[in-house]
């Protein structure tokens, strides 16, 4: 409890490793979308099991956990402690929405909403410990945690620059992201399933497969069509979410208090929390800036 | 049907306790060499040998339904998207206006449905058997940190009492005169009713336990003790080297095998 400098060992190796690590799957998620893009007309319909699935799913799934191992060990418990209350919310959301007539997934709420309250970083391992850990009832979406984390992480990073102080602005952001994120998305979709696993987005896509498009161009268009706006309203419900907590709940976040998050009367409140924070989280334990591993 | 689940009967009941990355390790070897031979047989043997392990394993019945959730709605997407429109396929079957049915298309949409059967079945076959707090010690006891062992099972844990929370939730505001009719408003506005106290009850629950847990070290590093003993034996740590090197080796061999084709 009291100040944990004492007796651990120095962190300035270990924060080193774990930048490292952060850099290294940021680099495994990129290089692996950009294989796929550029190799993508040759073997797409050159029957399954092609080995473009495999790379997209070894290039993503391993990126995604070295963020969650770069990161979790970083994270304060205040932030680790909502992480499952985030899966939750993901699940229970994204499940009930997947199974329905709507070309949207709505399986990010809490992600978002952790990104907004914890940060960019505390976001990346919330999205891709989503996907992993809700594996265990739907395997499907094991491959979309790189995609996941990617969302976590720009969420975060709307938050920290201000997008979330005025209202309208939050699904601005959510709009871009979604692009982004949808893009990303694509190629999973495409070389591991060779379609979407649910209904309605399916439909979108084989109107496009219908005019002759390729198989991942179709994909692309239909995620560009569907997660900027999915994403847009995940924005917007988080904002809705966090503007109607009490101000005690959103503001025991040091990142919240940090970066002024949110609209009101917040240089006061850091003023006056800022001494009474420091023994209980450990003064350099706190989300630490991460807009360098903007993969 | 029967016959291979009369087959496989005898392999749980003469078998040690399974240690859980044991099992894990055969999910995930079964999904990659699945994945990375892609020919429709190995699938469906799979497949079978999978519901055969679920009705041995006495798992049938959650497994069964969970697969079900996942596969019946990807199953009809694919049909549909590869069925009546594959623009590469060359033996039309049927046409109707800009919908054509070719051979090309089924067969690929037969294919890929049948590899992620096997994929999702092995999958869940693993996580609908493991004990999570015996994996959790396992993972705990491999070096993996006591953060992602915490993050797991308690998500796990929380997920039935986060969905009898929303219950009362809303059985609470129904008493208070909640009610949704079929409008896109009204519809909107419920769920704010329900969402907001739903994730404010959360986020103050998850303040108190991380007060909790930091008074009982969860960020201290340095060795744990666990109470748990989980089962472990030399012969099924070969077992797990031996599928791994397996996995690994199917595919590389894939890989260069689609590098020297194309």
């Amino acid at each position: 409890m009291s100040s944990p400098s004492l007796t651990l060992p120095s962190q300035e190796r270990q924060a080193a490793r774990r930048r490292l690590l952060e850099i290294l799957g940021a680099l495994a998620i990129a290089a692996t979308y950009v294989y796929l893009v550029l190799n993508q007309p040759a073997d797409i319909t050159g029957g399954p099991g092609s080995a473009s699935a495999l790379i997209a799913l070894t290039g993503f799934l391993a990126g995604a956990v070295l963020l969650i191992v770069a990161v979790l060990p970083t994270l304060p418990a205040s932030t680790l402690v909502l992480i499952p209350v985030a899966l939750v919310l993901n699940i229970v959301l994204g499940q009930f929405v997947g199974s329905t007539l709507v070309p949207f997934y709505l399986d990010a709420i809490g992600t978002v909403l952790i990104a907004v309250l914890a940060g960019p970083a505390a976001g990346a391992a919330t999205g891709a410990l989503s996907s992993i850990v809700w594996s265990f009832f739907n395997p499907t979406v094991l491959p979309f945690a790189a995609g996941a984390a990617l969302i976590g992480c720009l969420a975060g990073l709307a938050a920290r620059y201000g997008l979330f102080r005025r209202f309208y602005l939050a699904p601005v952001a959510g709009f871009a992201t979604g692009i982004i994120a949808g893009v990303v998305s694509a190629p999973v979709a495409a070389f591991v399933f060779g379609g979407t696993s649910g209904v309605a987005t399916g439909a979108i896509v084989s109107a496009f497969r219908a005019m002759g498009d390729t198989l991942l161009a179709a994909i692309t268009k239909q995620a560009l069509i569907s997660d900027p706006m999915d994403k847009a309203i995940v924005f917007t419900v988080v904002a809705i979410l966090v503007y109607a907590l009490p101000r005690r709940a959103r503001l025991q976040f040091p990142f919240v208090r940090r970066h002024r998050v949110l609209a009101g009367n917040t240089p006061v409140e850091a003023a006056a929390d800022a001494p009474a924070q420091g023994p209980g989280h450990g003064p350099a334990q706190g989300t630490s800036p991460d807009s360098a591993r903007k993969g | 049907m029967t016959a291979p689940s009369a087959g496989r009967t005898a392999a749980p009941a003469r078998r040690e306790r399974l240690n859980p990355l044991t099992s894990l390790t055969a999910a995930a070897a079964t999904a990659a060499i699945t994945t990375a031979a892609g020919t429709w047989p190995l699938s469906l043997a799979v497949v079978a040998a999978c519901l055969g392990l679920s009705v041995a394993g006495g798992t049938a019945r959650r497994v069964l339904p969970a697969a079900a959730a996942v596969l019946v709605p990807l199953g009809l997407s694919l049909l549909w998207l590869h069925g009546l429109f594959f623009p590469e396929g060359r033996t039309v079957l049927a046409e109707w206006g800009p919908a054509r049915i070719t051979q090309e298309g089924l067969a690929f949409a037969g294919q890929r449905f049948l590899q992620l059967a096997a994929v999702v079945l092995a999958l869940l076959l693993f996580s609908f058997s493991v004990r999570v707090p015996d994996l959790v010690a396992a993972l705990s006891a491999r070096g993996v940190q006591g953060r992602f062992a915490f993050v797991l099972a308690s998500t796990l844990t929380l997920l039935p009492a986060i969905a009898a929370r929303a219950q009362r939730i809303r059985q609470a505001q129904e008493s208070r005169g909640l009610v949704v009719s079929r409008s896109l408003v009204s519809r909107l506005g419920a769920f704010r009713l329900q969402a907001v106290p739903l994730v404010l009850s959360l986020i103050d629950d998850a303040g108190t336990r991380a007060a909790a847990l930091e008074a009982r070290g969860l960020s201290n590093t340095g060795p744990r003790t666990s109470y748990r003993e989980v089962a472990d034996s030399g012969r099924q740590r070969t077992v797990r080297i031996v599928l791994v090197l397996a996995a690994l080796a199917a595919v590389v061999l894939r890989v260069v095998q689609a590098g020297a084709g194309g």
